[in-house]
């Protein structure tokens, strides 16, 4: 009797084993509970115990740190960040800040939120930064490898897709992640937003991070496919130093990137508070 | 946040979708097409996690290339259902799709269309018209009382357009634009992208 089965069925292993790099680094080896959140579940079970060896009388201390610790674990939603980017006719522009904080204390001013994936990609940076390091770099490692394998530039549709599989396989292990793939390939400008919960989706422009609403409201009100390079460059600066005003976990440098045919550049890193006061003297001295 | 309707009529199945993807209260993208098509005769209409809906949707869509592969045969939409069903009942004690689905199919050996109701903990029904998300809660009462056996095509959309104006009018959530599509004899066909805006008096304005 036949029976349906699996791409990855036994006749099909070996041969998809031979290009499937990727998959001894997809199949995550951790031992969790085949329940629905594992990750929440083992922190909840590794504080109900600390709690029980401690005194008694401190249990509001034991709620707090308890309150504290699930704060820290289902840190979810992209703080502390604002990053951008939008495709046009001449090619990608990415805008990223570079703040890093941690609660209410500004751990750094200088963080690089854009990882180069290869030449002509880069994979920006949100939500838990170690998360985001080490998934970008490690979608480097496998777009070399492809392009040694296969003899050819790896798509960003390919790359994008790569990422999403290995982040849809930790769906529920409590990373945070929440990056954009940029790049210009064959098929021209691309942009890929890429999500810890396993969305991936297609458009000409994304922002995310806490600061997004207040880039959305600059960047949809300028954006055109047909625009120049200055003026795509200077709607990218002025929509993250926007963001970088309003939200106060954004800030530092306002870094820009740009990527076409012959790769990516980049283009300027100005400091987020100067330029706002800088555009202000521009505005007064047209009028 | 998902909408998505769906019923049988005369030799055809039509279908519609809003095309809003988003991440909390943010739109991240407003063309976004939720009705995925298996092969030229079917349909599965996805709503709920992104990340799910499209994991589960190329697994089933995949799986159903092999065995047409394989056996040089389409498979029925009942089949792909019952498949469908299984890959989510199996799923759902360990790793749970949280995805609801809509599949449509039309069937050239029966000559008739087929709509099934797919639910993320394994149920499955096979239904004369239906819906998922919140789109079901207003209506479900507007074609219990319009929808009948037979409908021609162009009573279909017009049923369909009614059921997408009520969702628009009365869902706080901003869905204006959905997406049609059908299936009949000769395959899957974009009906329309249609953009609905209830305050212009019931006027609906229309975008190919």
């Amino acid at each position: 009797m036949f029976t349906l089965g699996s791409v990855l069925d036994n006749d099909f292993k070996s041969t998809i084993e031979d290009f499937s790099f990727e998959t001894e680094f997809s199949t995550n080896q951790l031992m969790l509970p085949n329940i629905e959140k594992p990750f929440e579940f083992a922190q909840s079970i590794i504080g109900l115990e600390k709690d029980l060896q401690e005194n008694e009388n401190q249990l509001m201390f034991h709620q707090q740190k308890k309150e504290e610790r699930k704060e820290r674990a289902l840190i979810k939603g992209y703080k502390g960040t604002t990053t951008l980017a939008f495709i046009y006719e001449k090619g990608t522009v990415v805008a990223v800040d570079s703040r890093a904080t941690s609660g209410q204390y500004i751990a750094s001013q200088s963080v690089q939120k854009v990882v180069p994936v290869n030449e002509y990609m880069l994979g920006t940076l949100a939500g838990g930064a170690a998360d985001c390091q080490f998934f970008l770099a490690h979608l480097g490692r496998i777009c070399n490898l492809y392009e040694l394998r296969n003899n050819e530039k790896i798509s960003v549709a390919a790359a994008s897709k790569l990422l999403n599989n290995i982040l849809y396989s930790y769906r529920n292990y409590g990373l945070s992640v929440g990056s954009m793939i940029c790049g210009y390939d064959t098929r021209g400008p691309q942009l890929y937003y890429i999500d810890s919960d396993g969305s991936r989706l297609k458009n000409s422009l994304f922002s995310v991070g806490s600061g997004s609403p207040f880039a959305y409201g600059v960047l949809d009100a300028g954006y055109r496919w047909d625009l120049s390079k200055e003026e795509a460059l200077d709607l990218g600066r002025r929509a993250i130093c926007a963001a970088t005003f309003k939200d106060s976990y954004s800030g530092g440098t306002v870094k820009v990137y740009h990527i076409d045919e012959n790769g990516w550049v980049k283009i300027s890193d100005d400091d987020a508070s100067e330029l706002w006061y800088r555009y202000e003297e521009k505005e007064k001295k047209k009028k | 946040m998902d909408s998505l309707v769906g019923f049988v009529g005369k030799n055809y199945v039509i279908m519609a979708g809003d095309t809003n993807a988003g991440r909390s209260i943010m739109r991240l993208k407003d063309d976004f097409d939720k009705l995925v098509p298996i092969d030229s005769h079917k349909i599965l209409a996805k709503s709920g996690e992104i990340g799910d809906g499209n994991q589960f949707c190329n697994l089933i869509i995949r799986n159903v290339s092999l065995y047409r592969i394989r056996n040089e045969t389409e498979l029925t939409t009942k089949s792909v259902a019952h498949y469908t069903r299984r890959q989510l009942a199996t799923a759902i004690r360990k790793n749970p799709y949280s995805v609801n689905l809509l599949l449509g199919g039309y069937d050239k050996k029966d000559q008739k269309g087929s709509l099934y109701y797919l639910d993320y903990l394994g149920s499955s029904k096979k239904i004369n018209y239906g819906a998922q998300g919140y789109a079901a809660l207003f209506v479900g009462s507007i074609l219990d009382r319009f929808w009948k056996e037979d409908l021609d095509f162009e009573d279909g959309l017009e049923l369909m357009k009614k059921c997408l104006r009520e969702v628009e009018k009365r869902l706080i959530i901003g869905t204006r634009c959905f997406l049609i599509k059908m299936i009949n004899s000769d395959g899957i066909s974009v009906v329309e992208k249609v953009m609905i805006n209830s305050e212009k008096k019931n006027e609906i304005e229309e975008e190919n």
